[in-house]
């Protein structure tokens, strides 16, 4: 087993002709939470797509315990440990949740009575998704549509969850109750990378913070000296080159 | 008018396969297929070759016909479509077009021109409720039926109608789950090419066998699927059944040759007033 659950050299990626991830390198821990912060256009949810597999790597190297993933497409790349919860349109609108929550399941290999079975723990982590289950997705409101699509990228056991901006558009105490889940989830032993604009909540809970901007890391620190910064707007805007 | 609905419902639920194939692919592929009617028109060949020319059931004939039109329907992809994916709805909707003139074509070649029928014995019809109807037409019944509520129970009970769902819902988040999406549109294909060969055996039984009898009824097909909600099975079927019905209905007001007018009118007034249909979700343009 690597000491690092995630490990990316060199990765560039994008849309088009241009680059927008201009040669990231990052290293997560096993077990550890790390918020990506980063002005608007910086590369941060192309590089979730990117690792998950939605974009492919046009140089670099992504390794996820030690394994390659470059050649894997996106549900390979399930099945090796990453889920990924995009900013939006995370969840099948046109399935019930209990249908959301299942199908990911189904295509992981189990069968059976273990693929039709809502996981114990997902219940006792969401206790307010059962009374939904038969409901569409779409007709739920914006903090139960983040918490099932959370839930759905756990249903498939997952050693690395990536998470894109999980609480955009959620009301303030919604968004700690995201935070908290996130950091229950955590305990369980799934690491964690998470896109977050809102940086003070989100590194209350983190380890690490990186800083990307341009389409490169332009910072990296614990979470802890990060949020005792008098200048975290410097930081924030990847001016805070020391760092890296 | 009571005789008139009853031909009306037995035309609607021929339709209703072609349209829920129409609706399945458009779901999943996002592109209208045109060549959906001459797919039908090859599937229902098939089985009269099976059944007319080798001499078995009309029943072992279509289920042998449908086999093999789903599986040539994955071949099709393969060559045809696959490669275009990329290219936009356009691009694959042209594709089909061309697909359909070679495949009509084909058959055409094949047999010729003329009208020819299965070898199935001629039942004399019978009176309910002043109402009068054949075998073949209880049969058509029985059939798109049967197919509807296996389609029912893939799309809402097994896995893989639920990846079916799941990629025409959102087909990013659907890869990003787990769901291998090439495995999926192959049994769209297979599922599709299936309901194809049903309606043209279907057809062959109402009409006659002769090439353009699936392009005959292309555009009703497509005015149901799009009266209830391009991308909705449940819409597909209910959509055939109204098209069908009014269509036989329009005829009691305005000459039987202006009837094909009907689910022209149709798709110009629900793409006004109700592009999503009856049943389809509403587009979001962000």
């Amino acid at each position: 087993m690597s000491d690092n659950i995630l490990k990316v050299s060199g990765l560039h990626a994008g849309y088009g002709a241009g680059d927008i991830l201009k040669g990231m390198d990052l290293e997560l821990p096993h077990g550890k939470i790390m918020t990506i912060i980063g002005p608007n256009g910086s590369g941060k949810s192309t590089l979730a797509k990117t690792l998950a597999g939605l974009l492919p790597a046009r140089a670099g190297t992504i390794e996820l315990d030690g394994r390659s993933l470059n050649e894997l497409g996106p549900p390979k790349r399930v099945l090796a440990g990453i889920s990924y919860v995009p900013q939006e349109y995370n969840v099948f609108r046109n399935l019930t949740v209990l249908e959301n929550l299942k199908i990911a399941r189904e295509f992981m290999g189990a069968n059976g009575k273990a693929a039709r079975v809502v996981d114990e723990r997902l219940e006792e982590l969401f206790p307010e998704l059962p009374k939904h289950y038969r409901i569409a997705a779409g007709n739920l409101s914006g903090g139960q549509r983040q918490m099932l699509a959370f839930a759905c990228a756990l249903t498939v056991r997952p050693k690395l969850l990536i998470l894109d901006e999980p609480s955009a558009g959620l009301s303030p105490i919604l968004t700690r109750e995201v935070f908290e889940r996130v950091a229950r989830v955590n305990r369980t032993g799934v690491s964690i990378l998470m896109i977050e604009q809102n940086a003070i909540e989100a590194l209350r809970i983190s380890q690490s913070c990186i800083v990307l901007s341009g389409g490169r890391v332009r910072a990296c620190a614990p979470a802890r000296e990060v949020l005792g910064m008098k200048d975290l707007n410097s930081f924030y805007l990847g001016n805070a080159s020391n760092h890296v | 008018m009571l005789q008139t609905t009853f031909n009306g419902i037995v035309t609607g639920v021929i339709m209703a396969l072609p349209a829920l194939a129409v609706t399945l692919l458009f779901g999943v592929l996002k592109f209208p297929n045109f060549a959906v009617g001459a797919m039908m028109t090859v599937a229902a060949y098939l089985a009269f070759a099976l059944n007319a020319q080798l001499g078995w059931p009309l029943a072992a004939a279509t289920v042998a016909a449908a086999l093999a039109m789903g599986a040539l329907c994955i071949g099709i992809d393969q060559v045809t479509f696959k490669p275009l994916r990329e290219r936009g709805a356009i691009t694959l909707m042209v594709a089909s077009l061309g697909l359909g003139f070679i495949l009509e074509n084909v058959a055409r070649f094949a047999y010729g021109n003329t009208a020819r029928s299965f070898a199935i014995e001629l039942a004399r019809p019978f009176r309910v409720a002043d109402v009068r109807m054949n075998y073949e037409q209880m049969i058509t019944i029985a059939v798109s039926s049967a197919a509807m509520i296996a389609m029912y129970v893939l799309l809402t009970r097994l896995p893989m109608g639920r990846a079916m769902r799941a990629v025409a819902d959102n087909p990013s988040l659907a890869l990003v789950r787990g769901i291998e999406s090439p495995k999926v549109i192959r049994w769209t294909w297979f599922i599709a090419g299936v309901l194809l060969a049903l309606g043209g055996v279907l057809i062959g039984m109402d009409r006659a066998l002769e090439p353009p009898m699936g392009s005959n009824y292309l555009i009703s097909v497509f005015a149901a699927a799009i009266l209830g909600g391009l991308g909705s099975p449940l819409g597909a079927f209910v959509g055939a059944i109204v098209i069908g019905v009014v269509s036989e209905l329009s005829t009691l007001v305005i000459a039987p040759n202006y009837r094909i007018g009907v689910p022209l009118v149709a798709i110009a007034v629900i793409l006004v007033f109700r592009p999503q249909g009856l049943f389809g979700q509403p587009y979001i343009r962000k």
